[in-house]
C-alpha cells in the first residue's frame, strides 16, 4: 500500500513538474497548429513538413505543428469541427472559394484586423488574378498557396497522325470542334477508339463550365459572393456548346466525364485533347508516353480561365501573439523562393511574379516552357465560382450541368433551376 | 449417405442454386481481383489486360514511402483491440442487466438504448469533438474508440442472446453457490460464445475501415489508422493513380483478409449457430 501511494506522489510530482516546464516554454515560445490537405499525387506531406522545419529552424520562437487534413472537403468539415469544438488550428489551407463559408462561421479572421495598414503592402506581391477572391469587402481574407488555373493538354502524336501542326493546340471553339473531328478516331465496326476532346464534368463539373461560361463573356456571380447568374443568354449558350461536343459534332464522349480518370484516359491515347487543372502538370510529365502540348484553354468572344486552388486562412480563436506568428508563417510559407520551390515541386502556379523571377524557377522553365503556360493564362483569369453557403450553390450548378450533358434536361432548363435554387439558398445574404 | 438434408436442392434447383452462388461470388470478388491485378503490374496496364504484362512491386514501394504505414498499422490494431474489449465488457454488463433484471424505468432506458440504433454516428462528430476536448484525450486512440464503446448493437444483441438461455441453468448454478458475476461468466458468456464471435467480426471490420471520425479527432502520427494514411492517395484533384490505390488497399486490408481466411470457418459457423437460434 505505501509502495503505491509513493509511487502515486512520485507520478504526482512528476507530471507537476512537466506541466511547469511545459509552462515556461509556452511562454518563450508560439505554438501553431497548421491544417493542410493533399489534393495533388506525391510526398506532398513530406515536402510541407519539410518547409515547416525549415521555417522552425529560422524562427525558433514559433513551433508549427502540421496536420494533415484530408482532402480539401475534409480539411473544412475538421477545421469547422475543431473550431465548434473550441480549438480550432491557427492557421489552415483551405480552398479560396471557402472564403464566405469562414467569414459567415465567424472562423477566420481578416489579415488586416491583425497587421497595420502601411504593413499590407505585401498582398500586393501576389498576382492580382488570385488576390481576387481572397479579397471582399475591402479586407484580405486570404494568401494564394496553392493555386491553380484549367489548362489544356493535347497529345502530339495525336495531332502528327491526324494530320495537324502538333505545335498548336486549338485557339477558339470552333477550332476545337474542327480539330476534335479530325481527331476522332473509329474503328471498322465504327466504335470510337480516340475521342476528340474530354472536358471533365464530375468532380469539378461547375469549374469546367464556368471557363466555358467565361470564354463566351459572361461572369456566373457577383463580386459579394450574393448572386449568381447561371441562366444568363451566354452561360445556357455555354452549356449547350458542351453538351453539342458530344450529342452533334460527336467529338466527345456521351454522359459524364469522370474527372478522376480523364488523364488516365489522356496517357492511354483513350483521348487526344483534355482539359483539367495546372496541378496535373507533374502527373502528365511524368506519366504520358507521348510528347505533349499545353496551351490555354481557346476563346470564344474572348480568352479565359477560372482560377482555383487553396489559400492560407488565419483563424479568429488565436490570441495576437499567435496570429502574428502566423502571419509571419503565412508569408514565410509564400515567399518568392518557397512559391516557386512549390510551383515546381507540384505544378501549381507560383502564385507571385517575382517566383518567376528566382533561379530556380527560370531554370525550370528553360528545361520546361509550358510550365509558364499557366501563368501567362493568368491575365485572362477570373474567380472560380464562389459565393455564401458555396457548397450548396455549387451543388446545385453541379447537378445542372450533369443533367444537361447526360441528357435528361435541356441546358437552359437546368439552368434556370439551378439559377432558382441559388437564388433561394442565397436570399437571406441579400441585403 | 442413407439420410438426405431437406436443404438439399435437386435437379434443375440445384443448377440454379449453384449459378446464382457462383454469380454472387465472382460479382463480389472482381473489385478485389482487380486491385490485385493492379496492384503487380505497372500503371499503363491498370486498364488493359495482357498476360505479357511486366510484374512489378514498385506500386507498393511508392505506397509504402508515402506513409508511416508500419506506425499506422500498430496504430489501428491497437484502435480496433481497444474498441472491442470495451464493448464486449460494457455490453455484456449492460446486456445482462436488462435481461435478467427487473428495475424501474429499465424500459425507457432499454429505448435510450436502442435509440442510439437510429442515429448516424457522423451527426454526433462535433458534439462528440467537443466531449473530448473536454476530457483532454484529443488526438489518442482512446479519442477514436471512446465514442463507439458503449455500443447500442452489441448491446442489443447480447440482450437477445440472454434472454433466449434457459432459466433453469441460471438457476442451477445459484442453488450451486455461484454469485452473479460467475453465472454471467460462467454460464451466460460460454452460451453466448458464437454471437460474441459474430459481434466481434462486424465491429472490428467497421472499426479498421472507419475514416472520418479518426480524422477528424486526430492530428499526429501518434495515434492514425491506417485509412488516414490511405486517403493520400485519394488526391480527387490529380485524378487517381489506380496502381499505387490498389496496392496500398491491398496493404491496408490484408491483414484483416487473412485473418478472415484463416477463421473463416469459425466464422461462418458462429453466424450459422447465431442465426439460427
Amino acid at each position: 500500500m505505501t509502495g503505491f501511494r509513493k509511487a502515486c506522489t512520485l507520478a504526482a510530482a512528476a507530471l507537476l513538474s512537466l506541466t511547469l516546464l511545459a509552462g515556461t516554454a509556452l511562454a518563450e515560445k508560439v505554438n501553431l497548429t497548421f491544417y493542410f490537405p493533399v489534393s495533388v499525387g506525391g510526398p506532398i506531406t513530406k515536402i510541407v513538413e519539410g518547409m515547416t522545419e525549415q521555417f522552425m529552424k529560422e524562427h525558433p520562437d514559433i513551433q508549427v505543428t502540421p496536420v494533415y487534413a484530408g482532402i480539401y472537403r475534409e480539411t473544412l468539415t475538421k477545421a469547422l469541427t475543431a473550431l465548434r469544438g473550441g480549438e480550432p488550428p491557427h492557421v489552415a489551407v483551405l480552398l479560396s472559394t471557402d472564403m464566405y463559408t469562414l467569414i459567415d462561421e465567424d472562423a477566420v479572421v481578416a489579415y488586416d484586423d491583425i497587421l497595420k495598414p502601411e504593413e499590407m503592402g505585401f498582398t500586393k506581391a501576389y498576382f492580382p488574378g488570385f488576390m481576387r477572391n481572397s479579397q471582399t469587402g475591402g479586407k484580405t481574407w486570404g494568401i494564394p498557396f496553392q493555386r491553380s488555373t484549367i489548362v489544356m493538354y493535347w497529345n502530339k502524336e495525336a495531332f502528327k497522325a491526324a494530320g495537324l501542326d502538333p505545335e498548336k493546340g486549338p485557339a477558339n471553339w470552333n477550332e476545337l470542334v474542327e480539330m476534335g473531328k479530325k481527331l476522332t478516331m473509329r474503328d471498322a465496326s465504327g466504335k470510337v477508339t480516340q475521342w476528340g476532346v474530354a472536358i471533365p464534368t464530375t468532380g469539378y463539373a461547375y469549374w469546367m463550365f464556368q471557363a466555358l461560361a467565361i470564354q463566351n463573356g459572361v461572369e456566373l456571380m457577383n463580386a459579394e459572393g450574393t448572386r449568381t447568374y447561371f441562366d444568363a443568354p451566354k452561360a445556357i449558350e455555354a452549356l449547350q456548346f458542351l453538351v453539342d461536343l458530344a450529342y452533334r459534332h460527336e467529338v466527345s464522349p456521351k454522359g459524364t466525364i469522370d474527372w478522376a480518370t480523364t488523364p488516365r484516359d489522356f496517357f492511354e491515347r483513350k483521348t487526344a485533347i483534355m482539359w483539367t487543372t495546372t496541378g496535373n502538370l507533374t502527373n502528365v510529365r511524368t506519366n504520358a508516353p507521348f510528347p505533349f502540348g499545353v496551351g490555354m484553354l481557346p476563346a470564344s468572344a474572348r480568352p479565359g480561365s477560372p482560377t482555383g486552388g487553396g489559400n492560407f486562412y488565419i483563424f479568429k480563436k488565436a490570441t495576437p501573439a499567435e496570429r502574428k506568428a502566423a502571419v509571419t508563417f503565412v508569408q514565410w510559407m509564400t515567399s518568392a523562393e518557397r512559391a516557386a520551390q512549390w510551383g515546381i515541386d507540384t505544378g501549381y502556379v507560383a502564385v507571385r511574379p517575382d517566383a518567376w523571377e528566382t533561379p530556380a524557377m527560370k531554370d525550370y522553365v528553360a528545361k520546361f516552357p509550358v510550365a509558364a503556360v499557366a501563368r501567362d493564362q493568368l491575365a485572362h483569369a477570373v474567380p472560380e465560382l464562389s459565393t455564401h453557403d458555396n457548397q450548396r450553390v455549387t451543388k446545385a450548378l453541379d447537378d445542372a450541368i450533369q443533367a444537361a450533358v447526360t441528357g435528361s434536361k435541356k441546358p437552359a432548363d437546368a439552368l434556370k433551376d439551378a439559377q432558382k435554387e441559388a437564388e433561394r439558398i442565397l436570399r437571406r445574404y441579400g441585403k | 449417405m442413407s439420410q438426405t438434408n431437406i436443404y438439399d436442392s435437386r435437379g434443375l434447383a440445384r443448377v440454379l442454386d449453384t449459378a446464382a452462388a457462383w454469380t454472387l461470388a465472382v460479382l463480389w470478388a472482381l473489385p478485389l481481383l482487380y486491385a490485385v491485378w493492379t496492384a503487380f503490374h505497372p500503371s499503363e496496364f491498370s486498364t488493359r489486360f495482357t498476360l505479357a504484362a511486366p510484374l512489378t512491386l514498385d506500386n507498393f514501394r511508392a505506397a509504402w514511402d508515402a506513409a508511416p504505414f508500419a506506425r499506422y498499422l500498430v496504430n489501428t490494431v491497437l484502435l480496433v483491440t481497444l474498441v472491442l474489449s470495451g464493448q464486449l465488457v460494457l455490453c455484456t454488463l449492460a446486456a445482462y442487466a436488462f435481461a435478467k433484471y427487473d428495475f424501474p424505468g429499465k424500459g425507457i432506458l432499454f429505448a435510450l438504448v436502442l435509440m442510439q440504433l437510429m442515429i448516424m454516428p457522423d451527426v454526433l462528430v462535433v458534439e462528440n469533438y467537443r466531449t473530448m476536448s473536454a476530457i483532454g484525450v484529443l488526438d489518442s486512440t482512446l479519442a477514436i474508440g471512446l465514442p463507439y464503446m458503449a455500443s447500442a448493437f452489441g448491446i442489443f444483441l447480447l440482450r437477445q442472446t440472454f434472454k433466449s438461455i434457459p432459466k433453469e441453468l441460471d438457476e442451477a448454478a445459484a442453488v450451486e453457490g455461484a454469485s452473479t458475476l460467475q453465472i454471467l461468466w460462467k454460464v451466460y458468456v460460454p452460451l453466448g460464445k458464437p454471437v460474441y464471435l459474430a459481434y466481434a467480426l462486424v465491429s472490428v471490420s467497421y472499426h479498421w475501415n472507419n475514416f472520418l471520425w479518426p480524422l477528424i479527432v486526430t492530428n499526429t502520427t501518434n495515434s492514425r489508422p491506417l485509412t488516414v494514411g490511405l486517403q493520400v492517395f485519394s488526391s480527387t484533384e490529380q485524378g487517381v493513380d489506380w496502381s499505387i490505390i490498389t496496392a496500398a488497399t491491398l496493404m491496408t486490408s490484408g491483414p484483416l483478409l487473412i485473418g478472415f481466411l484463416l477463421f473463416q470457418r469459425q466464422f461462418v459457423q458462429s453466424f450459422m449457430r447465431a442465426g439460427i437460434k
